[in-house]
């Protein structure tokens, strides 16, 4: 490998030694730098011609240019968005030239694949853009939660819990590629600083993605840093400070106060596991708070006969979660400096954010410092170069998964009112005599003290995550330009859990406590040679092309260890696990080499055409079948350059793309090593992007089997030796158009992707011995429409109004399913997130049908339910400016989407729930309190519907479940009594019918009041520039509101749910949050 | 344009060499070095013995009313609906150890390729008794045939035969050489306690093989008339020829998975006491076909019903709850203290319960006892049976004499509270009752050897309870909502729903000629015919 490397980087260097004599040998020229007057920002693409020749040249992406020229020549500076300037040379030394923005041109220059920009109006396919400015205001401690709303097409399943990272995805698929300033990185969203960020940019197809590789597949993310700038004073200094408090729930759960814990109306409390009656792992189904004298976990002991004497069963525990939850607080702090000579350039920059969670004892703080450098080494040789350093700490972030690990489940959902959540002996933690090896709780058996696991049941996140990048630019000539780079992004992370002695989660019902560590390593480096041409030929005809050649070399390695119980309570080491520590780990290498060209020519105004290719060499795939070719095509034609429009009409382009990706055997995300048990919590997922060795010969698997012996399983799976890369073809078509002297802009983007075949592993008969082999299979195709309207309703000299509506759709199909993917559920032609789950047999009218005991009969299979994915989202922003003060405020949401809400069905099961309490079932309920032990006692509650009434039994269809004789059958009304309220509810009404949910909502996402102090106030001090602003996030939250215990941020983009797995995850209450902002510039 | 050519020439130059020169790296690159792509048969063994149990406190024991859920978050009593879990994919394990075997040994005759034909034998049978019809012949070719014949159930009972009379000659071959080889043997050599070496073992596994072999000749109690089967000659050689065909003789012979404290649980134990106190009782069917019996082995499973108001030595104390009965009614009568719930000294107190029998001495005893009534082969039914019977006593620890009974303390208010009772028990006493004495041969004779056939592999045996009732309709089973939606219990299992897309012209073949048409799970198998 070391070979391999130094063998490529003299390549490299060999290739600009051949050049460089030619660059030597160019004549002496004039030099300049053109900045935009207004921010002093370097402008890129102008044209620079000296007056009255043919001469001309173009600036670079730093703005600078060289040219022939003598002093006192004048040359014109001309491009898109600056106005036309006649410039006259003065002196030899470098041309320091300001130009103003011309506002009635709209020509934005967007950023492109290799961090190449461009202008819009030239590209053939959908790309939208958002200053990073914009969101660093509002703030939400991921920044990629800023952007939910911000972009037709892109979805951020924005996830308030602490550490929870957003699902980022584009037209139905997840983006995985974050690209900075021209490189990838491995990004798990927390690692970006948004305070360094200039913009971002999202490429939403395949042909505006495809030089990236198959990492680029479902879009990317490219993010431009800022960079080394000046002012007057050759300096300046920002500083940003950011407060917002989270208080105000706009998502809770709603529960009943009425009834304790315990089950059919009875409970005492023995040993809380079981020895008295229905004390262990009860639900919230047991007596009514009457007052009634209950043995209960802390009643008094009688000492003669050993056992709790009882205390009045009262609900003080009302609102217990509420009065658990604390106000959340944000905090960011940045302070940069940049500077800008002629030669070079530099900005430093230190952000730090602390996170106080809800939850008590749950924090995050985020250190990052980033600096990035350029360096005119000579005038046609630049050196640039960037470091970007992230630290994210936190002892403690919550673990929300359903069980007894998470503060929902415990509080919300599986105990009653009948504890007090701030009585001293519960905050207290321990039983007396007891501190370290036994707290102290209402129950023993599943359920724990939320104080005992905030305080001491701790799991830690540490992760230092570094990328960077070195880079040499080399101008050849006017028309070549050659770049050579390289990159490392590289991360080591820490999860630590510290479970004290007493906790018993699944599979630890021991309760000896455990510690467990796992730790992942991953390095990633590219080295990337580029040259690039452009060129201007004569009759208008612009030449832009580059070829390249990269190097990817990337490892991972992990580690998952954990004590199996604990000899000595409160010692979180291995060296203090009562058995035998278990060990797993997981290494991967992987190296790519690739090939890349691009190329786009202007045809004068009337057309513009880019074409791409890229070839992978890629050790995922096996060795007969590891190099593969991409090509991507896109056009874009503004008609409005050559035909007459209407007056109204002042801007209209065409464009469409076509591109075909392919991607190796290799996955984003990744795990614990294979074999690692995790009974409870979660499987932490971090950024992986290594093989996934599912075309790696078929292996054993091996685990302990038997008194810690190993034992060893055979592969289930064989595998097709020609399976290929998987394959991905993308069409796109839009327009863009203009009105009234572009105060109107409208966008519309239709696309149709093929995916498929993948690689997948095709089923096979299991009476072969193995369930299938890995070969390509399946088509599927993703059709949508992206929308977006800009327009200025009212701009005037002190007051302006911008408007942006986004609007976006999509769904996949099965274009392409073998007959032995196929089941009752999934056929080709179907959407592929169809849902299915149990639902009650019902009578052709709709009614329930019963059987002889009055219980529902459930169909026998799983039945169609609807769709996950949303029909549409939508979002609408707005900025009102009035002199010194604007107001920017977005509403977004979407439509349709089918879910199952688990709190409420867990609530509903459980008796905690506040329907539980309600209607026909709270009458059942009491009366069932009051009568329950009265001989004779045959229930209350008579469940709605009809039972058959001649004595035929339902016949169902053995596939799919559905009754097949209707016609045979003969109803009668219910009439048979339910004997427990508690089985029925727990039967039925935790059923998809009752849970679920379409994720139709709306919210008020954010509004930002911002005051600009004038300018005139600053004139005299040395700050040049302070904002104060107001913020509040997610402040209205529109949902049904029996429902609103969900909030449906979590799952509102494309969810992984489809076929029988329908189930969000629990999930934390969620807030407004409101602040304040500063931002200073010097 | 003189540079563009050598720039073109040094890019050129760079592709030829990065897409030429290391093949070598890259097919290093492209190994998995997290799993191994061969291991040796013993750790192979170790995965599918372990895979060979039903554990207890599963569904299987309810399906065979041993115990009953009455709680309904946790599941219900209801028979299944739907397919049947196959275990082909245990047999592929089973292939890839003889092939392992076969690398390391060099030869066809080696400790894991007798036992593989055993374990073939043992899982075609267990498979074929859940849903009939199977691919066996053309099966457990992976690629090379993807859409398996089925053969008929008789067929796979024959070639089953024929891989046990193999495995027994393999085994005996390898006893002869005193081969002490076999490692990975979690049931004999392994097991975590009363571990047998390695030769040892071989001679148990040897008698497993003619133990299952009698149970499976019993299974075609309904075909014994068969000319192809055989299956009355086959039992009498079996029976009579002991040098050539060892059978169990013993308790310590049994094929049974021994629990351990830390890493293999007993599935009741004291940390899931909290869990099931109140939320798993035992079933009519056990409880009270043991109670009238006046067996003392009811005292060792059951805890008294207190809400009936007995004595808790009182027989009368030991009432199950009807498997049949809607959940409801079971809960409110467990809350009511009206149905005996497991006993908590022997499946709460500790990890390790008992274990839990695959096969067992005591069912091979009963079984001859109803080989011997059904005439198969000669000998003392009588004798027979009450061995397998005291079998079971010995299982239990249970004397001629006195007997400690542990029950937890009634108002116990943690589990460890417990009363003892010490209670005579007198076996002469027990097999002089009119319901215990042998009968003789013939049909009532026969109901003794199958009710106590039953009840002896109470908690065990998989699914043999359930099989039995299948077959001979004793005991008598209860049936009703709580049962399944039509109160009906049903005769086998669906095939998985997968044969219908990848191999559905040979299952829909199949189901043809089996049940005309309907996979249904009500319709009988070629076997109960």
């Amino acid at each position: 490998m070391k070979m391999l490397t130094s063998k490529w980087v003299f390549t490299l260097l060999l290739m600009l030694g051949m050049a460089m004599p030619y660059l030597a040998g160019a004549q002496r020229t004039i030099s300049g730098k053109i900045m935009a007057a207004e921010n002093g920002q370097a402008i890129s693409g102008a044209s620079i011609l000296i007056k009255g020749t043919k001469t001309g040249t173009m600036s670079t992406p730093e703005g600078l240019f060289s040219i022939n020229a003598k002093e006192g020549d004048v040359i014109v500076i001309s491009g898109v968005g600056i106005k036309t300037l006649d410039y006259k040379i003065t002196g030899t030394g470098l041309q320091v030239i300001t130009v103003d923005a011309n506002t009635k041109d709209l020509n934005e220059v967007v950023v492109t694949g290799l961090g190449i920009k461009k202008e819009t109006k030239r590209l053939g396919y959908a790309v939208q853009e958002i200053k990073g400015s914009d969101l660093v205001k509002a703030r939400e401690p991921n920044p990629i939660n800023s952007l939910v709303g911000k972009v037709a097409g892109l979805q951020v399943n924005v996830n308030q819990e602490l550490l929870g990272a957003p699902a980022v995805s584009l037209r139905g698929s997840n983006i995985s590629l974050y690209v900075v300033d021209g490189m990838p990185i491995n990004s798990d969203t927390w690692n970006l600083s948004p305070d360094d960020i200039e913009s971002y940019t999202i490429l939403k197809g395949l042909a505006a993605t495809a030089i990236y590789g198959s990492r680029a597949q479902n879009g990317a993310i490219i993010i431009t840093t800022k960079r080394g700038s000046k002012n007057k004073k050759g300096y300046s200094v920002e500083f940003n400070s950011s407060t917002q408090v989270n208080k105000g729930f706009i998502a809770l759960p709603r529960t009943q106060d009425l009834y304790g814990g315990g089950d059919y109306s009875e409970y005492a409390f023995g040993d809380g596991k079981g020895g008295g009656i229905n004390d262990g792992d009860y639900d919230v189904w047991g007596p009514k708070f009457n007052g009634q004298l209950v043995p209960q976990y802390d009643s008094p002991i009688d000492p003669i006969t050993g056992k709790r004497t009882g205390t009045p069963f009262v609900a003080r525990g009302k609102d217990n979660l509420k009065r658990f939850l604390q106000a959340g607080l944000l905090t960011t702090n940045n302070l940069s400096f940049s500077s800008t000579t002629d030669r070079s350039s530099i900005r430093m920059s230190m952000s730090q954010s602390y996170q106080k969670g809800i939850v008590p004892n749950t924090k995050l703080n985020t250190a990052n410092f980033n600096v990035s450098a350029s360096y005119d080494l000579t005038k046609n040789l630049k050196l640039e170069g960037s470091l970007n350093y992230n630290h994210q700490f936190t002892p403690n972030f919550p673990d929300v998964n359903y069980g007894p690990n998470s503060i929902i489940y415990n509080i919300t959902i599986w105990t009653g009112a009948d504890w007090d959540v701030q009585s001293p002996d519960i905050k207290g933690v321990w039983q007396p005599g007891r501190v370290g090896t036994q707290s102290i709780f209402a129950e023993y058996q599943r359920y724990h003290n939320p104080w005992f696991m905030s305080n001491y049941w701790l799991r830690g996140h540490y992760k230092n995550d570094v990328y960077g990048t070195l880079g040499m630019t080399y101008k050849i000539n006017k028309d070549f330009e050659a770049v050579v780079r390289t990159n490392v992004s590289t991360f080591d992370v820490l999860r630590s859990e510290k479970m004290p002695y007493s906790a018993h989660p699944y599979g630890r019902e021991g309760g000896r406590g455990d510690y467990r560590e796992d730790r992942r390593g991953l390095f990633d480096n590219n080295v990337e040679g580029i040259l690039k041409f452009k060129k201007s030929l004569p009759g208008g005809i612009n030449i832009d092309a580059i070829a390249g050649g990269n190097l990817r070399n990337f490892s991972y390695n992990s580690t998952y260890v954990t004590t199996d119980y604990l000899n000595v309570p409160g010692l979180y080491s291995f060296g203090n696990s009562l058995n035998p520590v278990k060990a797993y780990s997981y290494t991967a290498n992987m190296l790519v080499l690739s090939n890349y060209y691009s190329a786009s020519i202007d045809f004068n105004k009337y057309f513009s055409l880019t074409g791409s290719a890229r070839i992978d060499k890629h050790s995922a795939q096996p060795s007969n079948n590891n190099s593969y070719f991409y090509p991507s095509v896109s056009g874009a034609t503004v008609i409005s350059d050559y035909v007459k429009m209407p007056s109204f009409v002042s801007f209209l382009k065409l464009r469409g793309s076509f591109a075909l990706a392919k991607s190796p055997s290799t996955t984003p995300y990744i795990g614990v090593p294979p074999g690692t048990p995790l009974p409870y919590g979660s499987n932490y997922v971090s950024t992986y992007g290594g093989p996934t060795y599912a075309l790696a010969s078929p292996a054993y698997s091996i685990g302990s089997v038997y008194n810690n012996l190993t034992g060893a399983y055979a592969p289930s799976s064989a595998l097709d030796s020609n399976t290929q890369v998987s394959k991905t073809s993308s069409r796109e078509a839009g327009l863009d158009i203009k009105f009234l002297k572009n105060r109107l802009g409208f966008s519309a983007t239709a696309f149709s992707n093929i995916l498929g075949p993948s690689i997948r592993n095709y089923p096979i008969s299991q009476t072969t011995g193995i369930s299938g082999y890995t070969t390509n299979a399946i088509k599927t195709q993703v059709t949508g429409l992206e929308l977006s309207l800009q327009g200025t309703p009212i701009q005037q000299k002190d007051l302006s109004w911008n408007v942006l509506v986004n609007w976006s759709t999509f769904k996949e199909v099965y274009k392409d399913l073998p007959s032995n993917f196929e089941s009752y559920q999934f056929k080709q032609g179907d959407r592929v997130d169809k849902l299915y789950g149990t639902l009650i047999a019902r009578t052709p009218d709709g009614k329930m049908i019963n059987d002889a005991n009055g219980y529902p009969i459930m169909l026998p299979k799983a039945q169609y339910l609807g769709n996950a994915d949303v029909k549409f989202s939508w979002s609408i922003y707005n900025r009102v400016t009035y002199k010194s003060l604007s107001v920017g405020f977005q509403f977004d949401g979407m439509v349709g989407g089918y879910i199952q809400d688990y709190v409420k069905r867990k609530g509903v099961e459980g008796g905690r729930d506040i329907s539980t309490v309600q209607g026909k079932i709270g009458e059942a309920r009491e009366y069932e309190f009051l009568n329950f032990k009265t001989p004779g006692y045959a229930g209350y509650y008579v469940g709605d519907g009809v039972q058959i009434s001649n004595g035929v039994g339902a016949k169902f269809d053995p596939v799919t479940g559905v009754i097949t004789n209707m016609n045979d059958l003969q109803f009668k009304q219910n009439a048979s009594k339910v004997n427990w309220i508690q089985d029925y509810v727990s039967y039925v009404f935790n059923k998809p019918e009752y849970t679920s949910i379409a994720k139709t909502y709306g919210k008020l996402r954010e509004v930002v009041i911002t005051y600009s102090l004038p300018q005139k106030m600053l004139d005299k001090s040395f700050i040049s520039k302070i904002d104060i602003s107001l913020v509040g996030r997610n402040l209205l939250y529109f949902f049904p509101k029996e429902f609103k215990d969900l909030d449906v941020d979590q799952y509102s983009g494309r969810t992984i749910y489809s076929g029988n797995n329908r189930e969000n995850g629990l999930q934390t209450p969620t807030t407004r949050s409101y602040g304040l902002n500063i931002n200073l510039t010097f | 344009m003189k540079n563009l050519k050598s720039i073109t020439t040094a890019i050129i130059l760079v592709c030829a060499l990065m897409f030429s020169s290391c093949s070598k790296e890259f097919d290093e690159y492209s190994l998995n070095s997290n799993q191994p792509i061969s291991v040796s048969p013993d750790l192979i063994l170790r995965g599918v013995l372990n895979s060979l149990p039903v554990f207890p406190n599963s569904d299987e024991e309810r399906w065979s009313q041993y115990t009953c859920r009455n709680y309904t978050y946790y599941g219900d009593n209801r028979y299944w609906t739907g397919a049947a879990n196959l275990s082909y994919g245990t047999l592929n394990n089973i292939v890839a150890m003889e092939t392992e075997a076969k690398k390391r040994t060099g030869s066809d005759l080696n400790v894991y390729s007798a036992l593989s034909k055993y374990l073939r034998a043992y899982l075609f049978i267990n498979m074929t008794l859940k849903v009939g019809d199977l691919p066996m012949t053309e099966a457990l070719k992976k690629l090379a045939n993807q859409k398996p014949k089925y053969d008929n159930q008789k067929q796979i009972f024959i070639q089953s035969f024929q891989l046990l009379e193999e495995a027994n000659s393999q085994l005996a071959s390898l006893i002869s050489k005193s081969d002490v080889s076999l490692q990975g043997d979690i049931f004999y050599v392994e097991r975590s306690s009363g571990a047998k070496s390695p030769l040892e073992a071989l001679k148990s596994w040897q008698k497993v093989v003619n133990t299952f072999r009698l149970r499976s000749l019993i299974q075609l109690s309904n075909k014994s008339a068969d000319g192809e089967l055989k299956v009355k000659q086959q039992f009498n050689d079996i029976v009579s020829n002991p040098s050539k065909y060892p059978i169990m003789t013993s308790n310590s012979d049994n094929l049974e998975f021994v629990y351990n404290a830390v890493n293999n649980k007993y599935p009741d134990n004291k940390e899931s006491f909290g869990f099931d106190a109140l939320r798993f009782n035992l079933s009519a069917t056990w409880v009270n076909n043991l109670a009238s019996l006046n067996d003392i082995r009811v005292m060792k499973v059951a805890e008294p019903a207190r809400g009936l108001g007995f004595s808790d030595t009182s027989f009368k104390s030991f009432v199950g709850a009807p498997s049949g009965i809607d959940l409801s009614t079971m809960a409110a009568g467990v809350q009511a203290g009206k149905f005996s719930l497991y006993n908590r000294k022997r499946y709460y107190d500790g990890f390790t319960a008992e274990n839990t029998a695959l096969l067992s001495y005591a069912e091979m005893c009963l079984n001859i006892a109803e080989g011997i009534n059904r005439g198969w082969t000669s000998g003392s039914a009588e004798d027979w049976y009450t061995k397998g019977v005291k079998a079971s006593f010995s299982f239990y620890g249970i004397n001629d004499g006195d007997n400690t009974i542990t029950f937890q303390r009634q108002g116990a208010s943690i589990l460890a509270d417990y009363v003892n009772y010490t209670y005579k028990f007198n076996f002469n006493n027990y097999f002089s009752q009119p319901s215990v004495k042998y009968a003789g041969d013939g049909v009532n004779g026969l109901n003794q050897i199958l009710i106590q056939k039953y009840v002896a592999m109470g908690r065990n045996s998989g699914l043999e309870g359930y099989y039995q009732w299948r077959r001979t309709g004793v005991p008598a089973f209860s049936q009703g909502t709580g049962s399944s939606a039509s109160g009906k219990i049903p005769f086998r299992f669906q095939y998985p729903s997968s044969e219908l897309s990848t191999n559905g012209e040979n299952v829909k073949a199949a189901i043809q000629s089996q049940f005309g048409g309907a996979d249904d799970i009500f319709a009988k198998l070629w076997l109960n015919n």
